[in-house]
Protein backbone atom coordinates (compact mmCIF):
# COMPACT_ATOMS: atom_id res chain seq x y z
CA UNK A 1 0.00 0.00 0.00
CA UNK A 2 2.92 2.19 -0.46
CA UNK A 3 2.05 5.47 -2.01
CA UNK A 4 4.62 5.51 -4.72
CA UNK A 5 7.19 3.10 -3.51
CA UNK A 6 9.56 5.94 -3.92
CA UNK A 7 12.71 4.72 -2.41
CA UNK A 8 15.02 7.49 -3.47
CA UNK A 9 18.43 8.52 -2.29
CA UNK A 10 19.21 6.25 0.65
CA UNK A 11 16.79 3.55 -0.32
CA UNK A 12 18.03 3.56 -3.87
CA UNK A 13 21.52 2.71 -2.91
CA UNK A 14 20.91 0.30 -0.10
CA UNK A 15 17.67 -1.47 -0.72
CA UNK A 16 17.07 -1.87 -4.38
CA UNK A 17 16.25 -5.50 -3.66
CA UNK A 18 13.25 -4.39 -1.68
CA UNK A 19 11.92 -2.51 -4.61
CA UNK A 20 8.91 -3.53 -6.56
CA UNK A 21 10.35 -5.26 -9.56
CA UNK A 22 7.77 -5.80 -12.24
CA UNK A 23 5.12 -4.40 -10.01
CA UNK A 24 3.74 -1.84 -12.34
CA UNK A 25 4.63 -3.15 -15.73
CA UNK A 26 2.92 -5.18 -18.42
CA UNK A 27 -0.52 -3.70 -17.99
CA UNK A 28 -1.29 -4.55 -21.58
CA UNK A 29 -0.91 -8.23 -20.75
CA UNK A 30 -4.04 -8.04 -18.64
CA UNK A 31 -6.04 -8.28 -21.83
CA UNK A 32 -4.49 -11.60 -22.81
CA UNK A 33 -6.51 -14.53 -21.42
CA UNK A 34 -3.51 -16.76 -20.71
CA UNK A 35 -1.12 -14.12 -19.45
CA UNK A 36 0.40 -14.31 -16.00
CA UNK A 37 -0.98 -10.86 -15.24
CA UNK A 38 -4.49 -11.91 -16.17
CA UNK A 39 -4.28 -14.96 -13.92
CA UNK A 40 -3.07 -12.84 -11.05
CA UNK A 41 -5.93 -10.45 -11.61
CA UNK A 42 -8.41 -13.31 -11.64
CA UNK A 43 -6.86 -14.66 -8.47
CA UNK A 44 -7.19 -11.24 -6.89
CA UNK A 45 -10.82 -11.14 -7.88
CA UNK A 46 -11.44 -14.47 -6.20
CA UNK A 47 -9.72 -13.29 -3.07
CA UNK A 48 -11.72 -10.09 -3.30
CA UNK A 49 -14.91 -12.00 -2.74
CA UNK A 50 -13.39 -13.86 0.18
CA UNK A 51 -12.11 -10.70 1.80
CA UNK A 52 -15.70 -9.67 2.33
CA UNK A 53 -15.92 -12.51 4.81
CA UNK A 54 -13.31 -10.96 7.05
CA UNK A 55 -15.06 -8.94 9.70
CA UNK A 56 -13.89 -5.51 10.73
CA UNK A 57 -12.37 -6.62 14.03
CA UNK A 58 -10.19 -9.15 12.22
CA UNK A 59 -9.29 -6.63 9.54
CA UNK A 60 -8.25 -4.26 12.30
CA UNK A 61 -6.17 -6.96 14.03
CA UNK A 62 -4.41 -7.67 10.73
CA UNK A 63 -3.87 -3.97 10.07
CA UNK A 64 -2.44 -3.15 13.47
CA UNK A 65 -0.12 -6.16 13.35
CA UNK A 66 1.12 -4.92 9.97
CA UNK A 67 1.45 -1.43 11.43
CA UNK A 68 3.77 -2.80 14.12
CA UNK A 69 5.95 -4.34 11.40
CA UNK A 70 5.83 -1.09 9.42
CA UNK A 71 7.02 0.97 12.37
CA UNK A 72 9.96 -1.33 12.88
CA UNK A 73 10.89 -1.03 9.24
CA UNK A 74 10.35 2.68 8.63
CA UNK A 75 10.76 4.21 12.05
CA UNK A 76 8.63 5.58 14.85
CA UNK A 77 6.31 8.57 14.47
CA UNK A 78 7.86 12.03 14.45
CA UNK A 79 7.73 13.52 17.95
CA UNK A 80 5.70 16.58 17.08
CA UNK A 81 2.18 16.42 18.47
CA UNK A 82 0.98 19.50 16.56
CA UNK A 83 2.08 17.96 13.27
CA UNK A 84 0.48 14.61 14.09
CA UNK A 85 -2.77 16.33 15.05
CA UNK A 86 -2.69 18.39 11.86
CA UNK A 87 -2.23 15.30 9.68
CA UNK A 88 -5.12 13.62 11.51
CA UNK A 89 -7.36 16.63 10.86
CA UNK A 90 -6.57 16.64 7.12
CA UNK A 91 -6.93 12.85 6.96
CA UNK A 92 -10.22 12.76 8.84
CA UNK A 93 -11.66 15.54 6.67
CA UNK A 94 -11.01 13.29 3.68
CA UNK A 95 -12.01 10.00 5.32
CA UNK A 96 -15.57 11.14 6.00
CA UNK A 97 -15.94 11.77 2.26
CA UNK A 98 -14.20 8.56 1.15
CA UNK A 99 -15.74 5.44 -0.33
CA UNK A 100 -15.60 3.90 3.11
CA UNK A 101 -16.63 6.69 5.43
CA UNK A 102 -17.96 4.60 8.28
CA UNK A 103 -14.78 3.23 9.84
CA UNK A 104 -12.32 5.12 12.04
CA UNK A 105 -9.02 6.21 10.48
CA UNK A 106 -5.80 7.31 12.11
CA UNK A 107 -2.83 9.02 10.49
CA UNK A 108 0.81 9.41 11.49
CA UNK A 109 3.99 10.94 10.10
CA UNK A 110 6.91 8.53 10.48
CA UNK A 111 10.45 9.73 11.06
CA UNK A 112 11.75 8.17 7.87
CA UNK A 113 14.19 9.61 5.29
CA UNK A 114 12.53 7.62 2.52
CA UNK A 115 9.72 9.16 0.49
CA UNK A 116 6.91 6.76 1.11
CA UNK A 117 3.40 6.32 2.40
CA UNK A 118 1.41 3.22 3.15
CA UNK A 119 -1.83 2.19 4.77
CA UNK A 120 -2.78 -1.00 6.54
CA UNK A 121 -6.16 -2.73 6.50
CA UNK A 122 -8.70 -1.21 8.85
CA UNK A 123 -7.66 2.40 8.44
CA UNK A 124 -4.23 3.30 9.82
CA UNK A 125 -2.30 5.48 7.36
CA UNK A 126 1.39 6.36 7.53
CA UNK A 127 3.32 8.97 5.59
CA UNK A 128 7.05 9.55 5.88
CA UNK A 129 8.64 12.81 7.00
CA UNK A 130 10.60 12.80 3.73
CA UNK A 131 7.46 12.67 1.61
CA UNK A 132 5.78 15.46 3.60
CA UNK A 133 8.95 17.53 3.13
CA UNK A 134 8.58 17.68 -0.68
CA UNK A 135 4.94 18.85 -0.53
CA UNK A 136 3.95 22.51 -0.90
CA UNK A 137 0.40 22.79 0.34
CA UNK A 138 -2.39 21.07 2.23
CA UNK A 139 -4.09 19.91 -0.97
CA UNK A 140 -0.97 17.91 -1.85
CA UNK A 141 -0.88 16.32 1.60
CA UNK A 142 -4.59 15.60 1.16
CA UNK A 143 -3.88 13.89 -2.17
CA UNK A 144 -1.31 11.57 -0.57
CA UNK A 145 -3.57 10.71 2.37
CA UNK A 146 -6.63 10.26 0.12
CA UNK A 147 -4.64 7.85 -2.08
CA UNK A 148 -3.92 5.74 1.00
CA UNK A 149 -7.52 6.00 2.22
CA UNK A 150 -8.45 4.68 -1.23
CA UNK A 151 -6.35 1.56 -0.65
CA UNK A 152 -8.05 1.00 2.71
CA UNK A 153 -11.54 1.59 1.39
CA UNK A 154 -11.05 -0.81 -1.50
CA UNK A 155 -9.33 -3.35 0.79
CA UNK A 156 -6.40 -3.65 -1.61
CA UNK A 157 -3.96 -5.25 0.83
CA UNK A 158 -6.45 -7.93 1.79
CA UNK A 159 -7.15 -8.63 -1.86
CA UNK A 160 -3.45 -8.86 -2.64
CA UNK A 161 -2.68 -12.10 -0.99
CA UNK A 162 -4.08 -15.52 -1.57
CA UNK A 163 -3.29 -16.23 2.05
CA UNK A 164 -6.00 -13.83 3.11
CA UNK A 165 -8.37 -16.29 1.50
CA UNK A 166 -7.46 -18.78 4.19
CA UNK A 167 -9.00 -16.45 6.69
CA UNK A 168 -12.34 -16.98 5.00
CA UNK A 169 -14.69 -18.56 7.46
CA UNK A 170 -12.21 -18.17 10.28
CA UNK A 171 -14.40 -15.49 11.73
CA UNK A 172 -13.11 -13.06 14.26
CA UNK A 173 -9.52 -13.58 15.24
CA UNK A 174 -9.21 -12.48 18.80
CA UNK A 175 -6.39 -12.44 21.29
CA UNK A 176 -7.56 -15.80 22.57
CA UNK A 177 -7.30 -17.45 19.16
CA UNK A 178 -4.10 -15.88 17.85
CA UNK A 179 -2.04 -18.54 19.55
CA UNK A 180 -3.88 -21.51 18.01
CA UNK A 181 -4.46 -22.83 14.52
CA UNK A 182 -6.23 -19.65 13.52
CA UNK A 183 -3.19 -17.83 14.80
CA UNK A 184 -0.89 -19.67 12.39
CA UNK A 185 -3.09 -18.67 9.48
CA UNK A 186 -3.14 -15.16 10.86
CA UNK A 187 0.65 -14.97 11.11
CA UNK A 188 1.01 -16.37 7.56
CA UNK A 189 -1.38 -13.79 6.21
CA UNK A 190 0.52 -11.02 7.99
CA UNK A 191 3.77 -12.31 6.49
CA UNK A 192 2.33 -12.30 2.99
CA UNK A 193 0.80 -8.87 3.29
CA UNK A 194 4.01 -7.49 4.73
CA UNK A 195 5.83 -8.67 1.61
CA UNK A 196 3.23 -7.03 -0.60
CA UNK A 197 3.11 -3.75 1.29
CA UNK A 198 6.79 -3.26 2.02
CA UNK A 199 8.65 -5.21 -0.69
CA UNK A 200 6.72 -6.25 -3.78
CA UNK A 201 4.17 -3.47 -3.82
CA UNK A 202 0.52 -3.56 -4.72
CA UNK A 203 -0.88 -4.39 -8.11
CA UNK A 204 -0.51 -1.65 -10.69
CA UNK A 205 -4.24 -1.38 -11.28
CA UNK A 206 -4.77 -0.92 -7.55
CA UNK A 207 -2.43 2.08 -7.65
CA UNK A 208 -4.43 3.58 -10.51
CA UNK A 209 -7.64 2.95 -8.61
CA UNK A 210 -6.24 4.66 -5.54
CA UNK A 211 -5.07 7.63 -7.65
CA UNK A 212 -8.55 8.12 -9.06
CA UNK A 213 -10.14 7.65 -5.65
CA UNK A 214 -7.75 10.27 -4.26
CA UNK A 215 -8.84 12.77 -6.86
CA UNK A 216 -12.52 12.11 -6.18
CA UNK A 217 -12.14 12.27 -2.39
CA UNK A 218 -10.07 15.45 -2.39
CA UNK A 219 -12.57 17.06 -4.77
CA UNK A 220 -15.57 16.06 -2.69
CA UNK A 221 -13.86 17.41 0.42
CA UNK A 222 -13.11 20.71 -1.27
CA UNK A 223 -9.38 20.43 -2.05
CA UNK A 224 -8.00 21.05 -5.51
CA UNK A 225 -7.96 17.54 -7.07
CA UNK A 226 -5.10 18.43 -9.42
CA UNK A 227 -2.82 18.31 -6.35
CA UNK A 228 -2.51 14.55 -6.94
CA UNK A 229 -0.92 15.29 -10.31
CA UNK A 230 1.43 17.88 -8.77
CA UNK A 231 2.65 15.33 -6.23
CA UNK A 232 3.37 12.75 -8.93
CA UNK A 233 5.18 15.40 -10.97
CA UNK A 234 7.39 16.21 -7.97
CA UNK A 235 8.26 12.55 -7.68
CA UNK A 236 8.94 12.43 -11.40
CA UNK A 237 11.48 15.25 -10.99
CA UNK A 238 13.15 13.38 -8.17
CA UNK A 239 13.26 10.33 -10.35
CA UNK A 240 14.83 12.29 -13.20
CA UNK A 241 17.51 13.78 -10.97
CA UNK A 242 18.45 10.45 -9.50
CA UNK A 243 21.86 9.44 -10.79
CA UNK A 244 21.96 5.78 -9.93
CA UNK A 245 19.28 4.29 -12.10
CA UNK A 246 20.84 1.04 -13.19
CA UNK A 247 19.51 -1.80 -11.08
CA UNK A 248 17.78 0.70 -8.90
CA UNK A 249 14.21 0.93 -7.96
CA UNK A 250 13.61 3.47 -10.71
CA UNK A 251 14.48 1.00 -13.42
CA UNK A 252 11.50 -1.10 -12.41
CA UNK A 253 9.43 1.79 -11.26
CA UNK A 254 5.73 2.11 -11.90
CA UNK A 255 5.45 4.52 -14.78
CA UNK A 256 4.70 7.88 -13.23
CA UNK A 257 4.06 9.31 -16.69
CA UNK A 258 1.23 6.86 -17.23
CA UNK A 259 -0.31 7.65 -13.86
CA UNK A 260 -0.06 11.38 -14.53
CA UNK A 261 -1.61 10.96 -17.98
CA UNK A 262 -4.54 9.00 -16.57
CA UNK A 263 -5.10 11.62 -13.88
CA UNK A 264 -4.94 14.47 -16.36
CA UNK A 265 -7.64 12.76 -18.36
CA UNK A 266 -9.68 12.29 -15.18
CA UNK A 267 -9.26 15.96 -14.27
CA UNK A 268 -11.73 16.85 -17.04
CA UNK A 269 -14.39 15.49 -14.72
CA UNK A 270 -13.72 18.44 -12.40
CA UNK A 271 -13.91 21.57 -14.57
CA UNK A 272 -13.94 23.87 -11.53
CA UNK A 273 -10.87 22.26 -9.93
CA UNK A 274 -8.71 25.35 -9.97
CA UNK A 275 -11.16 27.21 -7.73
CA UNK A 276 -10.80 24.68 -4.93
CA UNK A 277 -8.67 24.99 -1.80
CA UNK A 278 -4.88 24.55 -1.71
CA UNK A 279 -4.26 26.02 1.76
CA UNK A 280 -0.58 26.92 1.45
CA UNK A 281 -0.12 29.07 4.54
CA UNK A 282 -1.50 26.68 7.12
CA UNK A 283 0.49 23.83 5.59
CA UNK A 284 3.71 25.88 5.72
CA UNK A 285 3.06 26.64 9.38
CA UNK A 286 2.01 23.16 10.48
CA UNK A 287 4.09 20.80 8.38
CA UNK A 288 7.60 21.91 9.27
CA UNK A 289 9.60 18.79 8.61
CA UNK A 290 12.21 20.09 6.20
CA UNK B 1 -60.54 10.77 -33.34
CA UNK B 2 -62.34 10.32 -30.07
CA UNK B 3 -60.46 10.89 -26.92
CA UNK B 4 -61.15 7.96 -24.69
CA UNK B 5 -60.74 7.72 -20.94
CA UNK B 6 -57.96 5.23 -21.35
CA UNK B 7 -56.05 7.65 -23.57
CA UNK B 8 -56.34 10.37 -20.94
CA UNK B 9 -55.21 7.97 -18.24
CA UNK B 10 -52.30 6.87 -20.39
CA UNK B 11 -51.23 10.44 -21.00
CA UNK B 12 -51.43 11.20 -17.28
CA UNK B 13 -49.24 8.19 -16.50
CA UNK B 14 -46.70 9.33 -19.07
CA UNK B 15 -46.60 12.80 -17.53
CA UNK B 16 -46.11 11.37 -14.06
CA UNK B 17 -43.31 9.13 -15.32
CA UNK B 18 -41.62 12.05 -17.09
CA UNK B 19 -41.77 14.16 -13.92
CA UNK B 20 -40.27 11.36 -11.85
CA UNK B 21 -37.45 10.91 -14.36
CA UNK B 22 -36.69 14.62 -14.29
CA UNK B 23 -36.09 14.50 -10.56
CA UNK B 24 -32.48 13.64 -9.89
CA UNK B 25 -31.68 11.19 -7.15
CA UNK B 26 -28.60 11.46 -4.97
CA UNK B 27 -27.31 9.43 -2.05
CA UNK B 28 -25.72 10.82 1.10
CA UNK B 29 -22.12 9.60 1.04
CA UNK B 30 -20.36 11.52 3.80
CA UNK B 31 -20.40 11.00 7.52
CA UNK B 32 -21.84 13.86 9.56
CA UNK B 33 -24.01 15.36 6.80
CA UNK B 34 -26.59 17.98 7.78
CA UNK B 35 -29.22 19.66 5.63
CA UNK B 36 -29.08 23.44 5.95
CA UNK B 37 -31.81 26.07 5.68
CA UNK B 38 -29.73 27.99 3.13
CA UNK B 39 -26.81 27.22 0.84
CA UNK B 40 -24.28 28.03 3.53
CA UNK B 41 -22.46 25.93 6.13
CA UNK B 42 -23.22 28.51 8.78
CA UNK B 43 -26.98 28.58 8.20
CA UNK B 44 -29.48 26.81 10.43
CA UNK B 45 -29.59 23.01 10.58
CA UNK B 46 -32.72 21.43 9.11
CA UNK B 47 -31.99 17.73 9.59
CA UNK B 48 -29.13 15.26 10.01
CA UNK B 49 -28.98 12.72 7.20
CA UNK B 50 -27.23 9.37 7.33
CA UNK B 51 -24.79 7.81 4.91
CA UNK B 52 -26.77 5.82 2.33
CA UNK B 53 -29.95 7.92 2.62
CA UNK B 54 -31.64 8.69 -0.71
CA UNK B 55 -32.52 12.30 -1.48
CA UNK B 56 -34.11 14.04 -4.45
CA UNK B 57 -32.58 17.19 -5.93
CA UNK B 58 -35.13 19.98 -6.14
CA UNK B 59 -32.82 22.90 -6.88
CA UNK B 60 -29.18 23.43 -7.73
CA UNK B 61 -27.00 26.39 -6.86
CA UNK B 62 -23.31 26.07 -7.60
CA UNK B 63 -21.71 23.61 -5.21
CA UNK B 64 -24.88 23.40 -3.14
CA UNK B 65 -27.98 21.35 -3.84
CA UNK B 66 -31.44 21.75 -2.38
CA UNK B 67 -32.68 18.25 -1.68
CA UNK B 68 -35.74 16.50 -0.29
CA UNK B 69 -35.43 13.45 1.94
CA UNK B 70 -37.75 10.46 1.68
CA UNK B 71 -39.38 11.80 4.86
CA UNK B 72 -40.22 14.98 2.96
CA UNK B 73 -37.72 17.33 4.64
CA UNK B 74 -36.05 19.86 2.37
CA UNK B 75 -32.75 21.57 2.84
CA UNK B 76 -29.43 22.50 1.23
CA UNK B 77 -26.47 20.18 1.19
CA UNK B 78 -22.90 20.69 -0.03
CA UNK B 79 -22.63 18.76 -3.31
CA UNK B 80 -19.48 16.91 -2.16
CA UNK B 81 -21.50 15.17 0.53
CA UNK B 82 -23.77 13.32 -1.88
CA UNK B 83 -23.06 11.06 -4.84
CA UNK B 84 -24.87 9.91 -7.95
CA UNK B 85 -24.72 6.28 -6.93
CA UNK B 86 -25.45 4.70 -3.55
CA UNK B 87 -22.33 4.19 -1.39
CA UNK B 88 -21.18 0.60 -1.10
CA UNK B 89 -22.60 -1.04 1.98
CA UNK B 90 -20.10 -1.94 4.64
CA UNK B 91 -20.39 -5.69 4.37
CA UNK B 92 -17.60 -6.44 6.78
CA UNK B 93 -18.84 -4.01 9.38
CA UNK B 94 -17.21 -0.98 10.81
CA UNK B 95 -17.42 0.81 14.07
CA UNK B 96 -18.53 4.14 12.78
CA UNK B 97 -16.21 6.98 11.95
CA UNK B 98 -15.90 10.10 14.05
CA UNK B 99 -19.65 10.57 13.81
CA UNK B 100 -20.16 7.06 15.19
CA UNK B 101 -23.34 7.92 17.06
CA UNK B 102 -25.03 9.16 13.93
CA UNK B 103 -24.63 5.71 12.44
CA UNK B 104 -26.80 4.03 15.01
CA UNK B 105 -29.89 3.94 12.86
CA UNK B 106 -28.10 3.91 9.55
CA UNK B 107 -29.17 1.34 7.03
CA UNK B 108 -25.57 0.28 6.55
CA UNK B 109 -24.79 -0.18 10.20
CA UNK B 110 -23.97 -3.73 11.19
CA UNK B 111 -24.42 -5.59 14.40
CA UNK B 112 -20.65 -5.50 14.87
CA UNK B 113 -20.59 -1.77 15.24
CA UNK B 114 -21.04 -1.34 18.94
CA UNK B 115 -18.53 -3.94 20.00
CA UNK B 116 -15.95 -2.71 17.52
CA UNK B 117 -16.38 0.90 18.53
CA UNK B 118 -14.47 0.14 21.68
CA UNK B 119 -11.30 -0.21 19.58
CA UNK B 120 -9.07 2.58 20.71
CA UNK B 121 -5.47 1.84 21.34
CA UNK B 122 -3.86 -1.42 20.26
CA UNK B 123 -6.49 -4.11 19.54
CA UNK B 124 -6.27 -7.38 21.51
CA UNK B 125 -5.36 -9.44 18.43
CA UNK B 126 -2.49 -7.15 17.51
CA UNK B 127 -1.31 -7.05 21.13
CA UNK B 128 -1.17 -10.85 21.13
CA UNK B 129 0.64 -10.82 17.77
CA UNK B 130 3.20 -8.41 19.23
CA UNK B 131 3.68 -10.67 22.23
CA UNK B 132 4.15 -13.77 20.05
CA UNK B 133 6.61 -11.97 17.77
CA UNK B 134 8.49 -10.30 20.59
CA UNK B 135 7.84 -6.84 19.14
CA UNK B 136 9.88 -4.29 21.10
CA UNK B 137 7.81 -2.34 23.62
CA UNK B 138 8.66 1.01 22.04
CA UNK B 139 6.79 0.17 18.83
CA UNK B 140 3.74 -1.08 20.73
CA UNK B 141 3.67 2.16 22.70
CA UNK B 142 4.12 4.24 19.54
CA UNK B 143 1.23 2.52 17.80
CA UNK B 144 -0.91 2.84 20.88
CA UNK B 145 -0.41 6.62 20.78
CA UNK B 146 -1.19 6.72 17.03
CA UNK B 147 -4.41 4.76 17.56
CA UNK B 148 -5.57 6.83 20.48
CA UNK B 149 -5.57 10.14 18.59
CA UNK B 150 -9.09 11.32 17.90
CA UNK B 151 -10.62 14.15 15.92
CA UNK B 152 -13.99 15.32 17.18
CA UNK B 153 -16.74 16.52 14.80
CA UNK B 154 -16.38 20.04 16.23
CA UNK B 155 -12.61 20.06 15.75
CA UNK B 156 -13.13 18.97 12.16
CA UNK B 157 -15.69 21.70 11.46
CA UNK B 158 -13.40 24.36 12.95
CA UNK B 159 -10.49 23.05 10.87
CA UNK B 160 -12.45 23.16 7.60
CA UNK B 161 -13.80 26.60 8.44
CA UNK B 162 -10.34 27.98 9.21
CA UNK B 163 -8.99 26.61 5.93
CA UNK B 164 -12.09 27.77 3.97
CA UNK B 165 -12.48 24.26 2.62
CA UNK B 166 -15.50 22.64 0.95
CA UNK B 167 -18.75 23.96 2.33
CA UNK B 168 -16.80 26.69 4.15
CA UNK B 169 -15.20 27.99 0.95
CA UNK B 170 -16.15 31.54 0.11
CA UNK B 171 -16.69 31.12 -3.56
CA UNK B 172 -18.06 33.99 -5.59
CA UNK B 173 -18.85 33.28 -9.21
CA UNK B 174 -16.72 30.18 -9.21
CA UNK B 175 -13.57 32.01 -8.15
CA UNK B 176 -11.54 31.50 -5.03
Amino acid sequence: MRFLLLFVLIALSVSSSSASAGFFDQIQNLAKPDSKERKILEGATQVASSSKEIDYQTERNIGESLALEGLQRFGNPVKNEALQKYVNLVGTALAVNSKRATIPYQFAVLDSPVQNAFAVPGGVVFVSRALVSILDDEAELAAVLAHEIGHVSMKHALKSTQRAQLLQGVGTITAASVGGDKGKKFASAIGDMQAVLFDKGLDKEMEFEADLAAMETTYRTGYDPSAMIRVLEKLQKLEASSKDKKGSWFSTHPPLAERIARLQSQLKKYPDYSSLAEVKERFAKQAKVK
Amino acid sequence: MRITRSMVAGLALLLIAATAMAEEKRWVSSEGTTLKAEASATSENVADVLVGAEVTVVESGGRWLKVRTTAGKEGWVYAGRVSETPPASEVAGGDGGIFGDSMKSSQIKTAKADSARSIRGLSPGAAQYAKDRGTPEIYKKSLDVVLSRKVSPNELKAFLKEGKIGEYAQIQGGKK
